[in-house]
């Protein structure tokens, strides 16, 4: 019996398992954009049945999965590799301690079943301004390391999005791993609006991350997804907010500039202005939660 | 040109020939009899393909065949048999949870994960759960109550 076509076949392409590191760079260096690199696929295969990519050449990351996977801690640094997936980040009691708000956007995005195959490197590369995973990390200060041929190199993670569904990987270059500062210290919290809670693209989406000593927030970060091209480090909002008094009435001056630094657009899911209002509440609504669990012993 | 796939299909090893930009829902349909792997939506978002892929629940519409290569696969004939089902299975037909049976196969795929992995989920943790498995049937209560019903009785 055949399965009825909804969507048209995908054309075909040639596809390779690279199973070593210098197989990969060695095939991803004879190619140029008809190469597609695969890691969970729950992006890339939508794109190949529309049409938006159309490859000549796949290749799949999973026989790196020793390589490229993993969650760890060591000397002070949290490492989460490139495939582990959004199930193993949710379930991660090194992520539980060191980047709560992770693991709280880990465990919103798509299903059960997309967070079963989805990585983290591949939501970074795919480079969508409503990335789940990329407003938890900024706001943690997360480094991203790429990896090439002829070797790697470290930047912020906000420094990965280049614009709506561009990433800044150079030719032959792959996501290795993401890294973030293990201090237990750190109090992060993400939250988001959307138009249903499951299996959705976010409206808008926050992430907060501070730590708080004698009633004052010392280094202290807020991000924000889809209210730019791509999502961005709330500057002003993060700059407020470092050193201030950690009080209600602090965690309303500091929203009301993350809604100035958000830059939204209008689209199908809401208009700007309902998103800088989003912006304002949902902060608010993440420093007020950070204040209140440091007060509970 | 063909890859050749190597990989555990409801217990038994299989080898086969597969095209690259063949689904894994396509093949397990198709070619390797596994009918009950249905083609819902064909972008992840309906459930009706799911199958346990490495014992994870997977959208199979999102996976591409030459993918399952050294992997493990059940789908929901791999659960259990007429004379003995899986505890969901069993408790689906107790319960009546089923109408046209489109999105069942899934369905229980998912909940039969549930059941083993998220055994004192609550009800909104089984809501978010299978929120990938969509019914446009009757909804999704008779469904809760089977699994709730195999877990009391396992």
């Amino acid at each position: 019996m055949k399965s009825f076509q909804y969507l048209a076949p995908i054309p075909p392409f040639e596809y390779v398992a690279p199973r070593t590191l210098p197989d990969l760079f060695e095939t991803l260096s004879g190619h140029g954009k008809e190469l597609q690199v695969i890691a969970g696929g729950t992006d890339l295969m939508i794109a190949l049945k529309e049409r938006a990519a159309v490859p000549k050449i796949v290749v799949d990351l999973r026989c790196l999965r020793k390589e490229l996977g993993g969650v760890s801690v060591e000397d002070g640094v949290l490492r989460i590799g490139a495939l582990a997936t959004f199930s193993q980040i949710e379930s991660s009691p090194f992520i539980a301690r060191y980047a709560n708000a992770l693991r709280q956007a880990a465990a919103n995005v798509g299903t059960l079943q997309i967070r079963s195959i989805a990585t983290l490197g591949g939501n970074l590369a795919t480079a969508s301004p409503a990335a789940d995973s990329a407003p938890p990390l900024i706001a943690l200060g997360a480094t991203v390391t790429l990896l090439s041929k002829s070797g790697q190199r470290s930047l912020p993670v906000q420094s990965l999005f280049v614009g709506p569904k561009r990433n800044g990987l150079g030719a032959g270059e792959i996501v290795s791993s993401v890294e973030i500062q293990a201090d237990a210290d750190v109090r992060s919290a993400w939250t988001r609006s959307a138009v249903r809670n499951e299996n959705v693209l976010s409206t808008v989406s926050v992430a907060v991350a501070s730590t708080i000593r004698d009633g004052r927030f010392g280094p202290s970060r807020v991000a924000l997804g889809a209210v730019a091209p791509t999502p961005i480090l709330a500057e002003k909002a993060s700059g407020a907010m470092t050193g201030g008094e950690a009080t209600p009435h602090e965690a309303e001056r500091v929203a009301a500039l993350a809604a100035e630094d958000a830059r939204p657009i209008s689209d199908i899911r809401a208009s700007a202005s309902y998103r800088k209002r989003l912006v304002l509440v949902l902060t608010k609504r993440l420093i007020l939660q950070i204040i209140s669990e440091s007060l509970t012993p | 040109m063909k890859v050749k796939v190597r990989f555990r299909l409801n217990g038994a090893s299989r080898t086969d020939e597969v095209e690259p930009n063949q689904t894994l829902c396509d093949y397990l349909h198709d070619a390797a009899g596994t009918t009950s792997v249905k083609k819902g939506c064909d972008t992840g978002e309906c459930g009706a393909c799911t199958v346990l892929l490495d014992d994870m629940p997977v959208t199979s519409c999102l996976v591409l065949a030459p993918q399952v290569d050294g992997g493990e696969v059940v789908t929901t004939e791999g659960l259990g048999t007429r004379s003995a089902p899986h505890p969901v299975q069993r408790e689906f037909v107790e319960k009546d949870a089923v109408q046209c049976g489109y999105c069942i196969p899934g369905m229980i795929v998912t909940l039969s994960w549930i059941f083993e992995h998220a055994p004192s989920a609550s009800d909104v943790e089984i809501k978010r759960l299978m929120s990938g498995n969509l019914c446009r049937c009757t909804g999704y209560l008779q469904q809760i109550e089977a699994l709730k019903s195999a877990r009391k009785r396992r």
